[in-house]
């Protein structure tokens, strides 16, 4: 895929894609003229089969689905470097962001996509919670990832010095969260929230 | 008039991990600002701000988290304070969202069910130390000078970023950190990895990208001589300090480099017991290098 030649035409540039990243990011690509400091900043840039200034190019090209395939976009750790230094305020961690969320909501989780089940268990935590809860965090992401009791190596470790907490925080204000995360399905089912 | 016992008052968000693995970091900013005379109460029923997950997965979600905390906040008296580096930045970011944009803030107003306030400002405790109460005032305050302790200041990603949001200090050259413990006498050093990332949301997901991160900075702040890190956030504090060990085995380098959260130091300098500052959870273990420059 990396090698092969690209051919533009109307037909393999899908420029609707690029304008709901735009969207979505609240960021032109268009912006973009490859200077490549993005990428000269990025720390993931060795993970990375494409480097930040090459998303953004292929994205002027509307070539979502290289955009998509591989690993990039799941190496990305918003750490803002990107954002910060682009001399065109091209908000490349927000593309990333933005870049995340439309591949999950097409494809679903992947062994690429590993960070975003991560969060998402992190989120879970909140809804449940109110608060993270570290042990449950590492424990339930090291079924599901199948990484069995990989990282819960540490876990006896930072216990017994009080470190991971065997018992959650309470919020008292439960229901209200709940409500957060309620009233924000509802706005997107109404399509009145990207 | 009696004058008031604290004449700095704060509202406070610790934030999750200051709940838990980094208890310490709570621990020694409660001493810290009590020694000080500084007032923090915290506000009642914060929730996790959704740090970088959130909005990895969902920016609503984020926006809304943190408006709830701010709505939460604004009934308490007092700037707010925060101390975690990733819920400063969310905290400050999502004030800047919703100020800027209408239909984000309907959305969210929806989403907590109420108005959402970003009146009041959000400060890091570094903004705190340094602008509130004064460089001057601490050096002043100082009994114990770190003097001789050579400190690599680490920032990290999200102290200083994002850029279009107006932070503590300068985006790409910052000095706050070196500034402050200074003035607690330490030695700072210069050094390349300060404001890089440690791959901190990769703590979970990919361990391998925290060693290769993480142990680029532990080497860069070795190679400039320091003899201990600094920082001001968690999640830098969790794989520096607590996978030091696991990144010692996978590069084959030798580091020995203890990492304290900002307030151990100040607070130590200031003169709280060492026996509160949480020292004895720290996994590289720190009191051999504070015993060596005469700091216990
Ligand atoms: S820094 Fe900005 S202008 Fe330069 S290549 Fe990256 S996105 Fe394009
Ligand atoms: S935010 Fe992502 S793409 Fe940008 S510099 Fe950081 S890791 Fe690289």
């Amino acid at each position: 895929m990396k090698h092969t030649k690209m051919t533009l035409s109307t037909e393999t540039m899908n420029l609707g894609f690029v304008r709901k990243v735009e969207a979505l990011s609240g960021s032109s690509v268009r912006r973009c003229f490859q200077c490549g400091k993005c990428s000269a900043g990025c720390p993931m840039r060795s993970f990375m089969e494409h480097p930040p200034n090459r998303i953004v190019r292929l994205l002027q090209l509307g070539q979502y689905e290289r955009v998509l395939a591989g690993r990039s976009i799941w190496y990305c750790a918003s750490c803002e470097t990107c954002t910060t230094r682009c001399p065109n305020k091209v908000d490349l961690a927000a593309i990333m962001d933005a870049l995340r969320k439309l591949s999950w909501d097409a494809q679903g989780p992947s062994k690429e996509s590993y960070v975003q089940l991560a969060n998402r268990l992190f989120l879970d935590n909140i809804r449940t919670y109110g608060r993270q809860y570290e042990m449950r965090l590492a424990a339930v992401f090291n079924v599901k990832s199948g990484q069995f009791l990989k990282d819960l190596m540490l876990g006896p470790k930072l216990i017994t010095r009080g470190k991971l907490k065997m018992f959650h925080q309470k919020n008292r204000n439960l229901a209200e969260i709940e409500q957060i995360f309620k009233r924000i399905e509802e706005l997107r089912k109404k399509g009145e929230a990207p | 008039m009696t004058p008031a016992k604290n004449l700095l008052t704060y509202s406070y968000y610790p934030g999750c991990s200051l709940h838990a693995s980094a208890k310490e970091y709570d621990e020694s900013t409660r001493g810290l600002f009590k020694a000080l005379g500084i007032g923090l109460k915290e506000v009642p029923d914060w929730l996790c701000c959704g740090a970088t997950p959130a909005h990895n997965v969902d920016e609503l979600l984020s926006l809304s988290l943190c408006a709830k905390n701010l709505s939460l906040a604004d009934g308490v008296e007092g700037d707010l304070a925060v101390a975690c580096a990733a819920c400063f930045s969310r905290l400050k970011v999502t004030q800047h969202h919703l100020a800027d944009s209408d239909a984000k803030r309907k959305q969210v107003e929806y989403a907590i069910d109420g108005k959402v306030s970003f009146d009041k400002p959000v400060k890091h405790l570094l903004e705190i130390l340094a602008k509130d109460f004064g460089l001057d005032k601490l050096a002043a305050t100082v009994q114990k000078p770190l003097s001789g302790l050579k400190v690599a200041c680490y920032y990290g990603c999200l102290l200083t970023r994002p850029p279009e949001v107006p932070q503590l200090d300068c985006v790409e050259a910052p000095t706050i950190m070196e500034r402050v413990v200074g003035a607690a006498g330490a030695d700072t050093v210069a050094w390349s990895h300060r404001l890089e990332c440690c791959g901190a949301n990769f703590t979970l997901s990919r361990p391998g990208v925290v060693l290769k991160l993480s142990g680029e900075i532990l080497a860069s702040a070795k190679a400039a001589g320091a003899d201990c890190l600094m920082v001001a956030c968690p999640l830098c504090h969790g794989n520096l300090d607590i996978r030091q060990k696991e990144i010692e085995e996978a590069t084959g380098n030798r580091f020995g480099m203890p990492v304290f959260y900002m307030t151990q130091l100040l607070a130590l300098a200031v003169g709280v017991a060492p026996g509160k500052l949480g020292f004895d959870s720290m996994i590289v273990n720190p009191l051999p290098l504070l015993r060596e420059k005469n700091l216990l």
